[in-house]
């Protein structure tokens, strides 16, 4: 990274991990995973954001230069081409759907069939590629057609672009602009992966009655794959939490004993995993998660960032998960788009005094800074914070948590791979030189193409 | 409130395997489907009152509307003008255009139409101008506006506004629901109430056409 920002980007990750790890930074941070404000900042639509990576770097500048206040930004959320290589038809892009200049939106809908626990379960494979994925990318509808080979073809080469993309926007990011990142790698808890992209909200809610035991094996049946999906995408040195967005344990989806017996188990045992690994996780509780984020005590404590969103009580989760875990959150949606700067001001100071005491809170909106949220609103809550939020002179306290390797006598979960490297030796004969460095690459090869069939799922 | 009878009862609890029992021996003795209907649109009514109390979760609204689904695709060809009372009066919703978000909608409409209304549902994407015609085609004197994103205020607020233009505000209440709204936000575009869940918006719509 370029010598002179690698002070302030210090300064930045010091004070966002300090946060996360329940220790008093200098001042409240002020990270938003999704900062769309950030996104559009810059003069470039909705469109642009998802189609054109050229003018991410300008769009990244044009923000950090006006707030350099903010403590990270974010690497993006999608790439556009990627998903027309594959028709994938879980989202309406602006400009391609929708208007350019309005938010990407989920298409609700029935992607996996009621009948279809046992095969997911007993052959994730199969399902994937016999079910899910059929119907999830408009392109592989026809399976043997030359267009869905050259769906997965131009899909798999569409996803190296776009890694490739997001590199070059982080480093800038990171070694330009001195920003870290506010995440990396994503998760869904199991029981999200079938109430989204799977079965849609109607299919789940029908299962849970008719078939809940299918629903609580499934749950667990997909553990492995993504975690490991989430792993391969990770921070490779652990910087920046992993990424959860948590849509159906909110209220009023699920009654609390219905989020104990379905929601819970497994999305704990999937979060430990990761936490294990040596990760932290940030977790956007989208909607209001006020009757079961108490939880969130039962995890280890320091680990998980949780954002507040809109809907949820910021007060009541600050007495909640005090002392368990950080919260980001308590600037009102509305607030910065519709209100006045002194009323942001206003609402930042009682922010400061009450959920920012005594550090584990992060300053943000609903799980992100809104779209239309006014400039000079922005720069207020900033304002506010500088003013009020500060716990003392002097950098952050804090040593920074960096590690490229898990600890020791970990393991990943069971790496799924759909053609060992037992059958490819059989066909290869008998290998004439280091057989390793064949088999590595194969595996590698099989652990990222599967992970990338998951990434379709939500 | 009506007491329920042995078939709004099973609806109620959800119980499938009970509800289609009974609904096959009303069948066989020559009971009208209307009255089935009738009986469980009385289980539904309390399937919402649950809902209200926090008793019932967005499972059991699916659920309920599940089975009375079911029950209606069986009696399907035997309804003739299924003859529920007279309409409580038409309410047109709809999700404001830049918003393809329905689940919430989906809700309100199931509460609505157990309610008693006659529900004009415009669906997502809906244009301030498919809202106009719609209400003054229809003559409702509600016109409720789903939104789930935080940037569709002004898309809300151009509804209300258009209503003005075409003449048409004094004589439709305008009801603003979904995740992001608030008194504030009802301020911002002008409409006339805002629901903070399903149950509401039925009762809201109740008192404008009491």
């Amino acid at each position: 990274m370029a010598g002179d920002m690698k002070p302030l980007f210090e300064e930045r990750l010091k004070r966002y991990q300090a946060a996360i790890a329940l220790e008093v930074p200098d001042r409240i941070p002020i990270s938003a995973g999704s900062n769309y404000f950030a996104e559009v900042y810059g003069g470039y639509n909705n469109q642009q954001m998802v189609y054109e990576p050229n003018i991410w770097v300008d769009a990244d500048r044009k923000f950090v230069q006006d707030f350099p206040e903010a403590d990270n930004l974010r690497s993006g959320r999608f790439w556009g081409p990627h998903h027309d290589a594959v028709g994938w038809n879980l989202y309406r892009l602006p400009g391609r759907d929708l208007s350019p200049s309005v938010q990407f939106q989920f298409v609700e809908g029935e992607r996996m069939k009621s009948d279809e626990y046992d095969l997911l379960i007993q052959n994730p494979v199969e399902f994937m590629f016999e079910r899910f994925l059929p119907r999830a990318l408009n392109d592989f509808k026809e399976r043997g057609s030359v267009r869905s080979y050259m769906a997965f073809l131009k899909g798999g080469m569409a996803a190296i672009m776009w890694g490739f993309f997001a590199r070059n926007r982080i480093m800038t990011q990171e070694s330009e602009l001195g920003m870290p990142l506010p995440m990396a790698g994503v998760m869904l808890a199991p029981f999200d992966y079938l109430a989204d992209g799977l079965r849609g909200l109607r299919g789940i809610m029908i299962d849970i009655h008719r078939q809940p035991e299918k629903v609580l094996e499934a749950c667990e049946t997909i553990i492995p794959d993504i975690v490991n999906a989430a792993l391969s995408i990770a921070d490779p040195l652990r910087r920046y939490p992993i990424f959860m967005p948590l849509h159906r344990g909110a209220f009023p989806f699920l009654s609390p004993k219905q989020f104990d017996k379905f929601y819970w188990p497994s999305f704990k045992k999937a979060m430990l995993m990761l936490i294990d690994a040596g990760y932290t996780i940030r977790a956007y509780l989208e909607g209001d998660w006020g009757p079961n984020w108490h939880h969130f005590q039962e995890m280890p404590k320091g680990k998980i960032l949780c954002d507040i969103d809109d809907k949820g009580d910021i007060f009541k989760a600050k007495e909640d998960l005090g002392g368990y875990q950080c919260i980001a959150g308590g600037m009102p949606d509305h607030l910065l788009i519709l209100g006045s700067p002194d009323q942001v001001i206003d609402r930042t100071k009682v922010l400061c005094e009450t959920v920012g005491k005594d550090g584990g809170y992060i300053i943000n909106a609903g799980c992100g800074i809104p779209y239309d949220t006014k400039a000079e609103n922005y720069r207020a809550m900033i304002d506010g914070v500088l003013r009020y939020g500060r716990y003392h002179e002097g950098p952050t306290e804090f040593e920074i948590q960096m590690n490229p390797n898990p600890p020791a006598q970990w393991k990943p979960p069971p790496r799924r791979v759909i053609t060992p490297w037992e059958v490819k030796l059989d066909e290869l004969g008998t290998i004439a030189g280091d057989e390793k460095i064949i088999r590595e690459n194969w595996e590698s090869l099989e652990h990222r193409a599967y992970n990338w069939l998951w990434s379709w799922a939500w | 409130m009506s007491e329920l009878s042995e078939l709004g009862k099973a609806l109620l609890e959800l119980n499938e395997e009970k509800v289609h029992l009974l609904v096959k021996k009303k069948l066989e003795t020559g009971e009208s489907p209307d009255r089935i209907i009738l009986e469980c649109n009385n289980g539904m009514v309390e399937v919402g009152a649950r809902f209200e109390r926090g008793e019932y979760y967005i499972s059991e609204l699916v659920m309920s509307g599940e089975i009375l689904a079911s029950v209606m695709k069986e009696l399907g060809p035997m309804l003739g003008t299924v003859q529920q009372g007279p309409s409580l009066g038409k309410v047109v919703i709809g999700t404001v255009k830049g918003d393809i978000h329905d689940i919430g909608k989906n809700i309100v409409v199931m509460f609505l139409k157990g309610s008693g209304f006659e529900v004009i549902d415009l669906g997502v994407d809906v244009p301030a101008e498919v809202f106009v015609k719609t209400v003054k085609k229809e003559g409702a004197k509600v016109v409720g506006l789903s939104v789930l994103l935080n940037s569709m205020f002004a898309a809300m607020k151009e509804v209300v506004d258009k209503l003005a233009e075409a003449g048409l505000r004094d004589q439709v209440k305008v009801l603003i629901g979904g995740s992001p709204c608030n008194e504030d936000v009802r301020r911002f575009t002008g409409a006339d109430y805002y629901a903070k869940d399903a149950s509401e918006g039925a009762r809201i719509c109740k008192e404008i056409y009491s």
